[in-house]
């Protein structure tokens, strides 16, 4: 704990970012208790009104509060950011610690198809495998984890090797422990530090992708608050009522900014040299 | 470091001194439409109705017909000067307009007709079925041409009107072969001079057309996908018209409001024939509440028409009382008198009498994807919510919602028309036959042998006078059927430079002919 | 050296079959036909299924891969289902200008993110450090929608001083030798077109660009930072070399070698990245054909796309190991 408190001292971008974090943390899932409107009640005769005191960032075409849809919004948000990581992580790990720790032709068709996967422009594959299975919530999430996940592999992977020589792994190889064990126990619990780190600067990736098939239409369906959809859907009225496709945008801006905080922290953390006092 | 600073000076010098590299006065001879998309198909004999591709036809070409500007419900001659049709309807004669000559020298003659209609017939899929129905074109002269058909069509003249139908240089077809669709050489006001893909299409004037020369010398066509980018350049004067393609996917709401104060842009609407509606699926096998025709009634009297055609709309579109626009020649006006209005009391009570109850009724609303359609998904799913229905949005991508509706798979979608010909049959045909529906996206309607014999009775009849007559039946039968709430037809949005005068807007199918604009 | 190089460009075979039997799948497995797409809402069946045929859509999808194959090996792509063009010369005509505006916005984040990341490192927890460090991090936070947005509003329309759209300005004709306009403009000897292109050319540059340049900053920052606080740089100071010539000698040099694979992957990323681009700036590039492409279902296009994509990627790789290689003498020492 002292080290916990004594790092964030030193380093305010980390600090920045947690609070940012927290904060974002609490107002979305606070907000039932901050305000009743409704993010998704229909009415007309408030359209597109500017910030006021009742509206702080205005109303949409539809009469709804932005500042209430932008804090569902962020359910949603956080909600993908994290299924995707989860995902994506689960895949490209497996995949990786075993290509890593086995070696050999295991290793060389699972990278050579990761290489494949990577070869395909990140958003591309996102648009057409969300094409495929349908323009919806879930399926662009998917996707994008997808395309995720060969980053996880590749760490995974150097993460493997360079643990699967260790002597302590060889040690347990001689006491006769199974290789899933090995895997487990060893390789994976020793090799999470990179790993924590990609899945948080993942994350950041997440929210952008998917917020960018929403823009392009792929992801959520009205009237769900997505805030990749809402910049879209309000880009008609940009230039009168700017407020109204800006927010979202910034929005996302903030989220994707404090989980890059988060990662650059956690990386700074796992690197003995920035922990500890000099 | 001083070489670099005089390079840069240089520059600087040649970037003020060189200026625009177009004057003034070859500014105002050239017209620059902006459009969405790379133009493709820009020739009859591969046309499949592309927005964009047609209305460059219609420049660079000339049909034997034409409708009339600025109602459009008459047909004049363009290439033909005078034309018959037999008392059966089935062969139609045309006299050709002597001394026009295409673009590349070659006169225009009864033969380049036969070659041309022909052509189009044979590699054009999407005219295939309805020049299919072409038995024979025979040459009665150097400008006399006659096309039998295997049935009667009235139709068929109208057919003639559209850019597949029109007319090319058989020289050229035959020189060009498969790259005729980036080398169109036609009769029309502008010639082909080039394109660059993704980029721009430019036309020069034709200072020999028939019915005299353009006032423009070129035409400048650029593509620029993004409506906001678009706004912009209409603003700088980069570009000098716009056209909303039928509003399929968005509202320009933005550009309107900014429009109406600048003065210099002026915002052109024009009344089109298309038709957006909620339709139900009518022959729906499975159990389902829509199958009770209180239940479709309650639903048409629960919608906010006005809110949608106001609110939603933002005055952009009219209202449609039923299966045919106010502006068709054959519209019945007992459609608007007895057509539903936004009555959710009567609504409620009307759902009561069917034996439903507040909450037992759930839909999935399909639609198209955009935020046009969002929006009047969203509006609706409010309204109905007020009378105890409960639906569910689900806007799909267009392929995957065309097989869903074509398989019959929904209750409720939001759907529309617009007619690719200039005829009543357009809508009514394809959208009510009940032996095509499940052929393309229609109101699937129940067999019924006497509104279906009505139909064709009404599609092949020759007299004007009793077509007309033929569907006022047909709309008051469709009417008591109740296959859907019609909720209005978009109006044709062209934004142009308060400059360019003498733009006429077409609006079956809605493109610009540039033949008489000027700019001052 | 050539046996490295050889081994490299036979292992492109496996990954672009691989690329190309996905790509092949996955196109057919998204709903929906293109004829149906092409034709739109109001076609009947009977105009789709005419289309179809013609467009040979009838045939088993096997049948369809092979003939596809073969066409690939005679260096045909087929044709675009949208403009009955051949794939190969549609993907030609718009590919350098999707490069003009990658290397383009490649130099620029070069340029702008190694001095910046190095003199971060340099003065490292000063005010320009942190200054630097928090636009870094929001520019790799800004979805790149927000920013041409925001770009194109303020320098477009608030100031008007830069083009919103477009390669070049329609009203200047260039001859279209190589398709990138800069050159073009040189060629033809033409200050003003020359002057057209630049400045069409650096809005969408600056949003492309900004991403990359924020990566490279903390990149540069970080490994010079490490590479700063090894051994071999205090032994150099010992040994009485200025500072800088141990920052710029020693310290740069390490640095930019890592610096290179970070920069070569991201230029392949940047390749499929400028789709967005594209678009807002109405750029005529590969990005932009590739996504009506997929909206169109025209699948000719898809895979031709894909593939010419995934080749520059494993080309831009084999580069990039290629000057890392030359760089590094160990490296180089492996290689031979």
């Amino acid at each position: 704990m002292d080290h916990l408190l004594y790092f964030l001292k030193r380093n305010t971008l980390a600090s920045v970012g947690l609070l940012l974090l927290a904060l974002l943390l609490l107002m979305v899932l606070g907000v039932p208790w901050f305000t009743e409107m409704s993010p998704v009640a229909v009415n007309m005769s408030q359209q597109l009104l500017p910030p006021s005191w009742m509206h702080p960032l205005g109303t949409d075409y539809f009469g709804r509060d932005v500042w209430v849809r932008v804090i569902y919004g962020g359910r949603y948000t956080l909600a993908i950011g994290a299924g995707v990581v989860m995902v994506a992580f689960l895949m490209g790990v497996s995949f990786g610690i075993v290509a890593g720790f086995v070696g050999g032709w295991v290793d060389t068709v699972i990278m050579r198809s990761v290489d494949a996967l990577l070869s395909f422009p990140t958003l591309v594959l996102a648009i057409a495998l969300g094409a495929a299975f349908g323009p919806s919530l879930t399926n662009a999430m998917l996707a994008v984890a997808i395309t995720l996940a060969p980053q996880f592999a590749r760490v995974a992977r150097a993460q493997a090797l360079a643990i699967s020589v260790k002597p302590y792994v060889e040690a347990a190889r001689c006491l006769g422990v199974s290789t899933p064990r090995i895997l487990w126990h060893y390789v994976l619990r020793n090799g999470m530090g990179p790993l924590l780190v990609q899945a948080s600067l993942a994350l950041g990736s997440a929210i952008l992708q998917t917020a960018s098939l929403g823009f392009l239409g792929l992801g959520a369906q009205p009237p769900a608050p997505e805030w990749g959809a809402d910049v879209s859907a309000n880009l008609p009225y940009l230039r009168a009522s700017a407020w109204v496709a800006l927010s979202p945008g910034v929005a996302i801006l903030l989220a994707v900014l404090s989980f890059n905080l988060l990662g650059d922290a956690l990386a700074d953390w796992f690197n003995p040299s920035k922990r500890h006092a000099p | 470091m001083s070489r670099f600073k005089i390079l840069s000076a240089l520059m600087l010098a040649c970037m003020f001194v060189a200026g625009p590299v177009f004057s003034q006065s070859d500014r105002n001879k050239t017209l620059v439409v902006a459009v969405s998309s790379d133009p493709a198909n820009l020739e009859p004999g591969t046309n499949k109705a592309e927005p964009i591709g047609s209305e460059i036809i219609f420049n660079v070409f000339d049909t034997l017909v034409s409708w009339k500007a600025p109602a459009f419900q008459e047909l004049e001659g363009r290439l033909a000067q005078s034309w018959g049709v037999s008392p059966d309807g089935k062969s139609f004669s045309f006299n050709l307009r002597p001394g026009v000559k295409f673009h590349d020298g070659t006169a225009m003659d009864a033969e380049s007709v036969k070659f041309s209609i022909e052509r189009t017939r044979d590699i054009n899929p999407y005219m295939k079925s309805n020049f299919g129905l072409i038995e024979s074109i025979s040459l009665q002269g150097a400008l006399d041409v006659k096309i039998t058909l295997k049935e009667p069509m009235p139709v068929f003249l109208s057919l003639l009107a559209q850019p597949q139908a029109a007319i090319v240089s058989p020289t050229a077809a035959k020189k060009f072969g498969d790259k005729f669709s980036v080398n169109p050489v036609g009769t029309g006001p502008f010639m082909f001079k080039s394109y660059t893909p993704d980029t721009s299409v430019v036309l020069e004037a034709n200072t020999s057309y028939f019915r005299g020369k353009p006032k423009l010398d070129r035409i400048l066509y650029r593509v620029i996908p993004d409506a906001s980018t678009r706004r912009l350049e209409m603003e700088k004067g980069g570009i000098d018209i716009s056209q909303q393609n039928a509003q399929l996917s968005s509202i320009p709401a933005d550009e309107l409001k900014a429009f109406k104060d600048n003065k210099d842009i002026e915002v052109i609407e024009v009344p089109s024939q298309i038709i957006r509606q909620l339709e139900f699926n009518n022959n729906i096998t499975e159990n389902s509440p829509i199958k009770d025709v209180r239940v479709r009634k309650a639903i048409t009297y629960a919608i906010d028409y006005d809110g949608l055609l106001k609110g939603v709309l933002g005055g952009t579109a009219d209202r449609v009382y039923g299966p045919l626009t106010t502006n068709s020649w054959a519209f019945n006006p007992k459609m608007k008198a007895e057509a539903p209005n936004y009555d959710p009391t009567l609504a409620r009570k009307m759902l009561q009498e069917a034996g439903v109850k507040p909450g037992d009724l759930k839909f999935t609303l399909y639609s198209f994807q955009g935020s046009l359609w969002g929006a009047m998904a969203t509006l609706i799913k409010s309204n109905l919510a007020d009378v105890g229905i409960e639906v569910t949005i689900a806007q799909t991508e267009f392929p995957s919602y065309r097989a869903l509706q074509t398989a019959g798979k929904f209750e409720l979608a939001l759907d529309g028309r617009q007619p690719w010909y200039n005829d009543p049959d357009a809508h009514i045909t394809i959208g009510y036959l009940s032996s095509l529906a499940n052929s393309a996206m229609t109101f699937r309607m129940p067999k019924d042998p006497a509104l279906d014999a009505l139909i064709l009775k009404a599609q092949t009849t020759v007299d004007f006078k009793k077509r007309k007559e033929l569907y006022y039946e047909v709309q008051e039968a469709i009417a008591n059927k109740v296959p859907g709430a019609y909720l209005f037809s978009p109006k044709l949005i062209v934004f142009k430079r308060a400059n360019v005068k003498g733009l006429v807007v077409n609006s079956a199918p809605p493109l610009n002919e540039y033949w008489n604009v000027s700019k001052q | 050296m050539v046996r490295f190089l050889v081994d490299r460009l036979l292992s492109l075979v496996p990954v672009l079959a691989l690329v190309l039997v996905v790509i092949f799948s996955l196109a057919r497995v998204i709903p929906g036909d293109p004829a149906v797409t092409l034709l739109g809402p109001g076609a009947t069946q009977e105009q789709i299924s005419a289309l179809r045929l013609q467009l040979h859509l009838d045939q088993p999808v096997t049948q369809q891969f092979l003939s596809y194959v073969t066409g690939l090996a005679h260096g045909d792509m087929g044709r675009s289902v949208k403009s009955g063009r051949p794939v190969f010369e549609e993907i030609m005509r718009r590919l350098p200008a999707t490069l003009e505006l990658s290397v383009m916005a490649m130099l620029m984040a070069i340029v702008v993110g190694i001095p910046i990341g190095v003199f971060s490192a340099i003065r490292a927890n000063s005010w320009f450090d942190h200054l630097v460090r928090v636009i870094s991090l929001v520019g790799v936070s800004t979805p790149a929608f927000l920013l041409a947005l925001i770009l194109q509003l303020f320098f477009g329309i608030y100031l008007g001083w830069l083009p919103i759209s477009g390669q070049t300005s329609p009203f200047i004709f260039t001859e279209r030798v190589t398709g990138f306009a800069l050159i073009d403009g040189l060629i033809a000897k033409d200050p003003p077109a020359l002057w057209d292109a630049f400045l069409h050319l650096l809005l969408p540059t600056t949003v492309l660009a900004a991403f990359l340049a924020a990566t490279i900053a903390r990149f540069v920052r970080n490994s010079m930072l490490e590479v700063m606080g090894q051994d071999f740089i205090r032994t150099a100071r010992a040994k009485g070399l200025s500072r800088y010539a141990v920052i710029f000698r020693h310290g740069l040099r390490n640095s930019l070698l890592a610096a290179i694979t970070v920069i070569g992957m991201k230029f392949a990323e940047m390749l499929g990245g400028a789709i967005l681009t594209e678009t807002v700036f109405a750029w005529p590039g590969v990005g932009r054909f590739m996504f009506e492409a997929i909206k169109n279902r025209d699948y000719p296009v898809i895979q031709g796309a894909t593939l010419v994509f995934a080749a520059m990627f494993v080309l831009t790789s084999l580069l990039v190991d290629l000057l890392y290689g030359r760089l590094d003498p160990r490296i180089r020492k492996k290689m031979q």
